[in-house]
């Protein structure tokens, strides 16, 4: 039976993270149900001539606390309004939605690599993994140096390293125009650490065409993928048949309720 | 020792399946009605779901996108009848659709085909397979399919081929879902072929175009539009079929509050479809159950049949 629903949440804070990025964090019921990798489907208020939800991911939950924290890009209509939302407003979300990240079945490092805005549930993973213990290294890519979420990268950083691992963790960042870090796409980068360490399992999460190939080089290294996708959402839980993912065995999944979270080797890339 | 207002009489009848009160739900917006269990108890509170279009073997659907929303309270969709075909529907969703029926909610299983012949097969199937369906809804009318589909429906003498092929085959009711053109006219083709009732409408084929690239912003040309902004002509063409049959009509077309289902009885519409409106508002359908009892009852109405197309023209 479905356990997904409607839960009310109140805006705490939201504040601009970076060049047209922000964070919301938010009180809601819902905090309580969420696992990383999970989605929450949100009814922005203000604009009766848009009527479907926004669909975001998340980077932190706490469940005592009952909060959830939201990091977006402002890319339209709906996550401007959302953006505008102040402490104290009101509205519903609809969750949890979908299959979340999976601890690794395979030993050894995981390497995380995030894209954009796919960085907040990359962040998720990577508390989740350090809570099992599992080690990884990160590679986060931005247009520009201004796209760059600062807070997250540091959380990133300072996740504790793996008990009983004498690994030099390395959060590796790019940006297309070279103006921070390493210039060019998350997948060059990725190239030299496979070059330089195996690693059991890649998760990703940034736009398809850069987690496509991510999911190559993961595979030609040996290495098991997952990869968070996105789609176009009419209702976020499996109700319309809107948001299909093509699986690399023929026919389609519903990113939805399938995912966003996939075996990187099921989807036709 | 409180006593509770005896509410108006809600109960109705779609062409043989006697539905509680009138609010059903949209073919492909609901699931099969199990993915709104989380958000309220479905058999306990609707007269009826309709299920998503089923054929007699599986369909892949549509490439993605299938989506896109438009300015001014609308989508539009390609979805293209992805379905899993009446076996693997049955075996998936039998066990629930059972237990709605016990819980007093109608089920209605929609029957998908390119042909005549598909048709037919997909209802054999579903004759042979699903006790749990209250009747059957035949989809003459879906924009998203290569060829069937709305195809199927387009010309009354069409329509009724495939109602005429089918009727013999199940005693349980027809409801015939039919795309938004000519509804006088087919309507009357199809209740002379032997429909029970009509439902009405289907999305209305549309197109939307990114200037940028020049590109369709779904993987088809056109697709469905669906939502709010079609309610004033699913209104208009549910009055202007009504008029013309005398079998009932489930109205069906940008429904989001009692209100607007209000307008579809009025209208003529004996039962009313809740569509778009659940995916963006999950607990809508229940929400359009209370508001519509509310309006029967402030019209100082027994007996909601008494305000089936009582539209003062
Ligand atoms: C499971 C899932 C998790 C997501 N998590 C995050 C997140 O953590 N942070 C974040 O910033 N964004 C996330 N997104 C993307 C976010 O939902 C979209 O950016 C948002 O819905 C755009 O809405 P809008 O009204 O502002 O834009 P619109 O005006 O509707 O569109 C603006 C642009 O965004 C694209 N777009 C619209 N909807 C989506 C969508 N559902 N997915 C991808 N692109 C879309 C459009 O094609 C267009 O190019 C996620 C999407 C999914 C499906
Ligand atoms: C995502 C989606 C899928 C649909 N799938 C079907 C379908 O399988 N069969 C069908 O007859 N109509 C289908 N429809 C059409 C609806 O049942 C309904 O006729 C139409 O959307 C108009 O009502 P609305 O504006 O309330 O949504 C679909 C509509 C949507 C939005
Ligand atoms: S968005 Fe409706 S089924 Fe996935």
């Amino acid at each position: 039976m479905s356990t997904t629903s409607q839960y009310d949440f109140e805006v705490m804070t939201n504040e601009q993270v970076a060049q047209d990025v922000w964070c919301m964090r938010c009180h809601t019921d819902l905090a309580a149900l969420l696992s990383p990798g999970q989605f929450v489907n949100i009814q922005v208020p203000g604009n009766a001539a848009h009527v479907l939800r926004i669909p975001l991911s998340f980077s932190r939950t706490d469940a005592k606390a009952r909060t959830l924290e939201l990091v977006f890009a402002v890319v339209g209509e709906g996550t401007r309004r959302l953006s505008a939302m102040q402490a104290g407003q009101t509205s519903t979300m609809v969750g949890p939605c979908g299959k979340g990240w999976q601890l690794p079945t395979r030993k050894g490092r995981a390497l995380l690599v995030a894209g954009g805005v796919g960085l907040p549930p990359i962040v998720a993973c990577a508390r989740m993994l350090t809570q099992a213990g599992v080690g990884f290294d990160a590679i986060v890519g931005a247009q520009t140096s201004d796209k760059h979420v600062d807070y997250l990268l540091d959380e990133l950083r300072a996740l504790a390293p793996c008990e009983g691992c004498d690994c030099a963790r390395k959060v590796l960042v790019t940006t297309d125009d070279g103006s921070r870090g390493i210039r060019g796409f998350t997948t060059a980068a990725m190239r030299n650490m496979l070059a330089e360490h195996a690693y059991g399992t890649v998760y990703t999460c940034g736009p398809q065409p850069m987690m496509a190939g991510v999911a190559k080089l993961a595979a030609s290294a040996g290495s098991d993928c997952q990869a968070s996708l996105e789609r176009m959402m009419g209702c976020g839980f499996g109700a319309c048949s809107c948001c299909n993912v093509a699986l690399a065995s023929g026919g389609y999944a519903l990113c939805c309720t399938d995912g966003p979270v996939f075996d990187a080797k099921e989807v036709a890339w | 020792m409180v006593t509770t207002a005896i509410g108006p009489s809600m109960a109705v009848d779609l062409g043989g399946i006697r539905m509680r009160n009138p609010i059903n739900t949209a073919s492909g917006t609901f699931g099969n009605g199990i993915q709104f269990e989380g958000f309220y108890d479905v058999g306990a509170t609707l007269g009826a779901i309709t299920c998503k279009g089923v054929s007699a073997v599986p369909w892949d659907g549509n490439p993605a996108p299938r989506l896109a929303e438009l300015e001014g309270s609308a989508i539009m969709n390609s979805v293209g009848l992805q379905n899993p075909g009446v076996r693997g529907f049955v075996d998936r969703y039998g066990t629930y659709l059972q237990g709605l029926r016990d819980k007093g909610c109608q089920v209605i299983c929609q029957v998908a085909g390119h042909s005549v012949r598909e048709y037919v097969e997909a209802l054999e199937l579903f004759e042979e397979l699903a006790p749990f369906a209250s009747g059957f809804e035949i989809n003459v009318s879906c924009p998203n399919i290569a060829k069937g589909g709305a195809a199927m429906g387009a010309t009354p003498e069409a329509a009724a081929e495939v109602m005429s092929a089918l009727r013999p085959l199940t005693k349980r009711p027809i409801v015939v879902k039919m795309a938004p053109h000519d509804v006088a006219q087919i309507g009357r083709a199809l209740e002379a072929a032997g429909a029970d009732a009509l439902s009405l409408i289907n999305t209305i084929p549309g197109m939307a175009i990114d200037v940028r690239t020049r590109k369709s912003r779904l993987a088809r040309a056109t697709a469905g539009v669906s939502g709010p902004a079609i309610h004033a002509i699913a209104v208009r063409m549910v009055w202007e079929c009504a008029q013309a049959v005398s079998i009932p009509i489930c109205g069906i077309g940008g429904v989001s509050s009692g209100a607007d289902a209000a307008e579809m009885i009025l209208a003529g519409a004996t039962a009313v479809s809740v569509g778009t409106a659940n995916l963006y508002d999950p607990t809508c359908a229940r929400r359009v159950v209370d508001e519509l009892t509310q309006w029967v009852r402030e019209q100082g109405a027994d007996d909601v049949n008494d305000l089936v197309g009582a539209f003062d023209a």
